[in-house]
Formats: structure tokens, sequence, C-alpha cells
């Protein structure tokens, strides 16, 4: 009989009370200045945001989907300055503000794994 | 860095952009055109998709976007049912239900034997009752809100489908 699973502890997760983009996290305000906050609530009615929200749902699961049928493809990355880079996507993080990648092919080699910074990188690339 | 308004339209505003044929320009002078899957509202990156040879997809970051223009919508549900399907998962092949009812009653006893509380609910499993298991019953197919329950019950069905096919753990 193969071993039981062990009992697993993950990290702590993001704080309950929130959904994971809180907005008071010094995460946040050190590196999501140019990220996308949801319209102030005093603005809007309630229903306005409802559907607002229901918007965010349906375009987030889109580009997650994007993202996931990326994991361990090659992907060319168009960054400033003429850059043109290709590496095997790994990750990103959920403020897309950083790509984990592997195999990243520079002017100066192949590095075996690499964070590349989503601000240097304008458009990427892959085929399905 | 020179931002447009395209960031600031909102999640409603790019709502309307999705399944048109777009031409964004982006960067320092470039320019690409597809059909618009989505619209990340975290980052605005626009998520671009052509469809030739290969299915190649382009996504643009949300801070790099110049300008969008819509060139077309599009005008069949070939197009817009094509679009929906590019990123999901293709279908699984079906079993015929005496394979399924097998395969069921085999994952519903090594659960059992791990003591993991699981009982039949029609077609399904449910294990603990807060985890759904559906045909084909496999690592995959488990859909549970609870995240320890839902990895420990896919490591368990995993060793199971490792130690049939005859491959390392």
């Amino acid at each position: 009989m193969a071993t039981p699973v062990p009992v697993l502890r993950l990290p702590k997760g993001p704080d309950p009370n929130s959904r994971g983009f809180d907005p008071n996290s010094p995460r946040f305000i050190a590196l999501c200045r140019t990220s996308i906050s949801s319209s102030a609530a005093s603005d809007t009615d309630s229903e306005q945001l409802q559907k607002e929200q229901d918007a965010r749902s349906v375009l987030r699961e889109g580009f997650l989907r994007c993202l996931l049928s990326m994991t361990n493809k090659k992907v060319q990355f168009q960054m400033y300055e003429n850059v043109k880079v290709e590496a095997t996507f790994g990750a990103s993080d959920i403020d897309v503000l950083n790509f984990q990648v592997s195999d990243l092919h520079t002017p100066i080699g192949v590095q075996k794994e690499a964070l590349i910074r989503c601000q240097d990188v304008i458009s990427f690339t892959f085929d399905v | 860095m020179m931002q447009c308004g395209w960031p600031l339209m909102g999640p409603l505003r790019w709502l309307h952009y999705l399944n048109k044929e777009v031409k964004v320009r982006a960067g320092k002078g470039e320019e690409h055109r597809g059909w618009l899957l989505s619209v990340d509202p975290v980052s605005a990156s626009v998520v671009l998709v052509s469809f030739g040879e290969a299915v190649a997809v382009r996504v643009v970051m949300g801070h790099a976007v110049e300008a969008v223009e819509v060139l077309r919508a599009a005008d069949d549900d070939e197009t817009a049912k094509r679009l929906r399907s590019v990123f999901l998962p293709p279908p699984s092949p079906c079993l015929d239900p005496k394979e399924l009812r097998q395969r069921r009653d085999a994952v519903r006893r090594w659960l059992q034997e791990n003591r993991i509380p699981v009982e039949e609910e029609g077609e399904e499993l449910k294990v603990a009752g807060v985890l759904t298991i559906a045909a084909p019953y496999s690592a995959h197919d488990c859909r549970s809100s609870n995240q320890i329950i839902l990895d420990r019950i896919q490591r368990l069905i995993g060793i199971q489908d490792c130690t049939n096919q005859g491959l390392p753990l």
C-alpha cells in the first residue's frame, strides 16, 4: 500500500478580508503604482459596481487562461530599446509585475532561470 | 513614459472591445493586429489572437499601449466560438458508461483505503462533503473551494494513476 499523503502546511495566505489586491499593503504601495484599482465606491451606484465586478471577473478569467496556456511554452518577449528575447514561460505573479521564465536566451548567453520585469516588456507572443 | 487613456478606461469599456478585430499601437511604433480575446483588469494588458498556420497569441502590456483601434466585429458565430475556445482545454475523450463505472469504483475504493470519507452522488463522487469528482475521475476533475483538501486528493489520485500506468511516483 502506498504511503498516505502527508499533511500540507501552506504558507499564510493573503489577508482573508481583502481579495488579494489590497491597495494599502506595503507591497502594493511599493510596486504597483501603475496597477489599476476599481472605481471608487462613492462614484458609482451599487448596480454599476456589480456590473463592473462581473466584467472584471470575465476579463480576468480570460487573461488567466491565457497565462495558463502559456506555461512551459516558448515565448518571445519584445522589450524596450529594441531588445528581443526568447524564454520558456513559467509563471506570473498576481499583479502581473514579474514573469518567471527558464532558458532565457540573451545576447550574452542562456540564463537557466530568470525573472523578467513586466515594466520592461512591450509585448510578448507565443503559439497555442 | 507617456500613458494614454487605455489603462484608465475600466472593465466596462474594455468589455466592448471583446471579440473584435483591433489594431494596437504600442511601445515605439509597434503595431499589432488581431482578435481581442481579453483585457487583464489588473494590468490592462491586451490579449490578441490571430489564426494562421498556427494560432498565434500576442499580449501587449497595458503600460505600453498607445492606442487601440477597432477594425471590425466578429461577424459570424463561427469566429466568436473559435475565439472562446482558444484557451479552453481540449474536450476529454468519452469513455463508455461501464468503463466510467469501473473507474469511479476504483477511485472510491482507493480513497476509502486511505481513510477519506467519500460518497457517490449520482455520477459524481463527493469527498468529505466539500470536494466533487466528476467523470472521468482524474486529478483534473476534482472541484473544491478548499485548497488544502483539493491538493491532497489530487495527489492521492495522482499516485493511483501513476501506479496504474507503472510510472515512477
